[in-house]
């Protein structure tokens, strides 16, 4: 994804759609629109990037505010041999792999992700969809697990592989972060929810919570985490499953 | 345009401004699109809540239901408060999205929806209600416009001006003459409610919904009391802008519609002469 927003395709594209109604998603996938639509999130990047440029931090909410039920949505227990597998072992044998540009390539077990500073943290799960549910996360900074590999020079995106292949398009989920969501304090790889280890239908052995951002960009199912320059090398190019899949925006505007 | 015999023809206003022109058509195409992607995103999760918690199972202020989301011939509910109607076969649907599960909707999205889509859309056109919301805010108080049309009057104030501009308005008598030539009182309060309050609730509500938003100003919790809160409060700012635009677009068709089209494109607005006693 270019976060560099092209005014021209911007003021182009808005003369060009003047009478277009949007929800005519047929249209979504063809240029100009989808190029229109990805200057108007980069804009909305940018504009949040100087509204958040202090780098504050998200709400944080109460014990006394969690939800009693919290929805369990997208992948509830992935499919296949080798995640039964790993669920019947409790993720012993499972290792978190981080790789691409970065100076060490690290393969971290649940144990070793546990040994390290965590941060807990109660916050509010917005989803696309509308609804919202408050839950209480526990895991290790991404920037702490990120400053353990070190980054190379070109480093931009981190990418979010993950266990779960998704039935609409049989195509595994991931997302993708910027430096800046990333490496902010409150983005966490959580093990634990409400003071029990993350149980499968959210996300077990780890999942991404990245409290500035909407719901479909905290990955479930955290299998591997790869450090690039550039997104185009992986699906369509779009960055995430759901912006592959659905042509939703990668920053998402949260 | 008819002339009166013996008159000079008809006196032409110049009556808005290319800015208000501009303003108008722009924001008016975004409204628009922002009511029609407004709703293809409630469609996905058709319940209002208060507060900052609101998902499914937990009690919704108005919510369409089916009432079996399994069964092959689901029946739906809706729910405003605490009533409840039975809608089967006027509204309600079930999608089946595979792994993201059943979701209870009140109509059928077109066949090639992408919903993620549909909320960059929403995005683009609410920065374009959004910026130039606040310049042209300035361009009228700047330019007078502010007060000299849109502000009432003291003696527009009064309930004997206002009782007849509302029999006027039900006996759907337009303006003709020099009355014609400025905004009444009931133009002035809808056109400064849209202006100052719908709009910037509308946008204000939506910054409530974004995480990182309230992270830059808490304050907006506490003004709509929660996330669910502004976009309940979203919800019905948008049915009111919906509604003001149908009463428009009605007024617009029984006052005159050459004559205000015409206003609203090149500016100029004909007086039609009074009528005869």
């Amino acid at each position: 994804m270019n976060d560099r927003i092209s005014r021209r395709a911007l003021l182009g594209g808005l003369a060009a759609t003047g009478g277009l109604l949007a929800g005519c998603s047929r249209f979504d996938d063809k240029a100009p629109f989808r190029q229109l639509l990805a200057a108007s999130d980069g804009f909305t990047l940018h504009v949040q990037r100087m509204l958040l440029a202090n780098r504050p931090l998200v709400r944080e909410l109460s014990l006394a505010e969690l939800s009693k039920a919290f929805p369990m949505n997208g992948t509830t227990l992935p499919k296949g041999d080798y995640y039964k597998r790993l669920l019947d072992g409790d993720f012993r044998d499972w290792k978190l792999r981080v790789h691409g540009l970065v100076d060490r390539p690290l393969a971290l077990s649940l144990a070793q992700l546990q040994s390290l500073p965590s941060r807990t943290q109660i916050t509010m799960h917005a989803c696309d969809e509308g609804w919202t549910a408050v839950g209480q996360w526990t895991g290790v900074p991404l920037a702490q697990v990120l400053s353990a590999s070190g980054l190379r020079p070109g480093a931009r995106y981190i990418v979010f592989h993950c266990l779960d292949k998704m039935e609409l398009d049989g195509n595994y989920y991931y997302e993708s972060l910027d430096l800046v969501d990333a490496l902010h304090p409150q983005t966490i790889l959580a093990y634990g929810m409400n003071g029990k280890p993350l149980p499968t239908g959210y996300g077990a052995p780890l999942r991404l919570r990245v409290e500035t951002q909407i719901g479909y960009k905290n990955a479930k199912y955290v299998d591997r985490i790869e450090v690039v320059d550039r997104l185009t090398s992986f699906g369509k190019g779009r960055g995430g499953w759901w912006e592959d899949f659905d042509n939703a925006v990668w920053y998402a505007g949260q | 345009m008819k002339t009166p015999p013996g008159a000079a023809g008809p006196q032409v206003d110049y009556r808005h401004p290319w800015v208000v022109r501009l303003w108008h058509w722009a924001n008016a195409g975004a409204v628009v699109v922002l009511l029609m992607t407004g709703l293809l995103l409630f469609d996905i999760h058709p319940r209002l809540y208060w507060g900052d918690d609101g998902h499914a199972g937990m009690p919704a202020f108005l919510a369409v239901d089916a009432m079996d989301v399994t069964s092959a011939t689901p029946r739906f509910s809706l729910q405003l408060g605490g009533h409840h109607w039975d809608v089967t076969g006027i509204i309600g649907t079930i999608v089946d999205e595979g792994d993201s599960g059943k979701y209870v909707l009140i109509a059928n999205p077109p066949d090639d929806w992408q919903f993620g889509a549909t909320r960059g859309w929403h995005f683009m056109f609410a920065w374009l209600l959004g910026l130039s919301l606040p310049a042209y805010a300035l361009y009228l108080l700047v330019s007078g416009r502010l007060r000299d049309r849109l502000l009432p009057t003291r003696a527009e104030l009064s309930a004997r001006s206002i009782g007849h501009e509302l029999s006027q308005h039900l006996r759907m008598r337009r303006a003709r003459g020099e009355a014609s030539r400025h905004y009444n009182i009931l133009q002035k309060a809808s056109y400064l409610s849209v202006i100052g309050v719908l709009i910037p609730l509308a946008i204000l509500s939506g910054f409530t919904m974004s995480n990182a938003m309230t992270a830059v100003f808490p304050g907006l919790i506490a003004l709509f009391g929660g996330h669910q809160s502004a976009r309940s409060v979203h919800f019905m700012v948008a049915m009111l802008l919906g509604l003001f635009l149908l009463v428009h677009v009605f007024q617009v068709l029984v006052s005159g519609f050459t004559n205000l089209m015409r206003s609203m494109i090149t500016g100029r607005f004909v007086v039609e002469p009074e009528e005869l006693p």
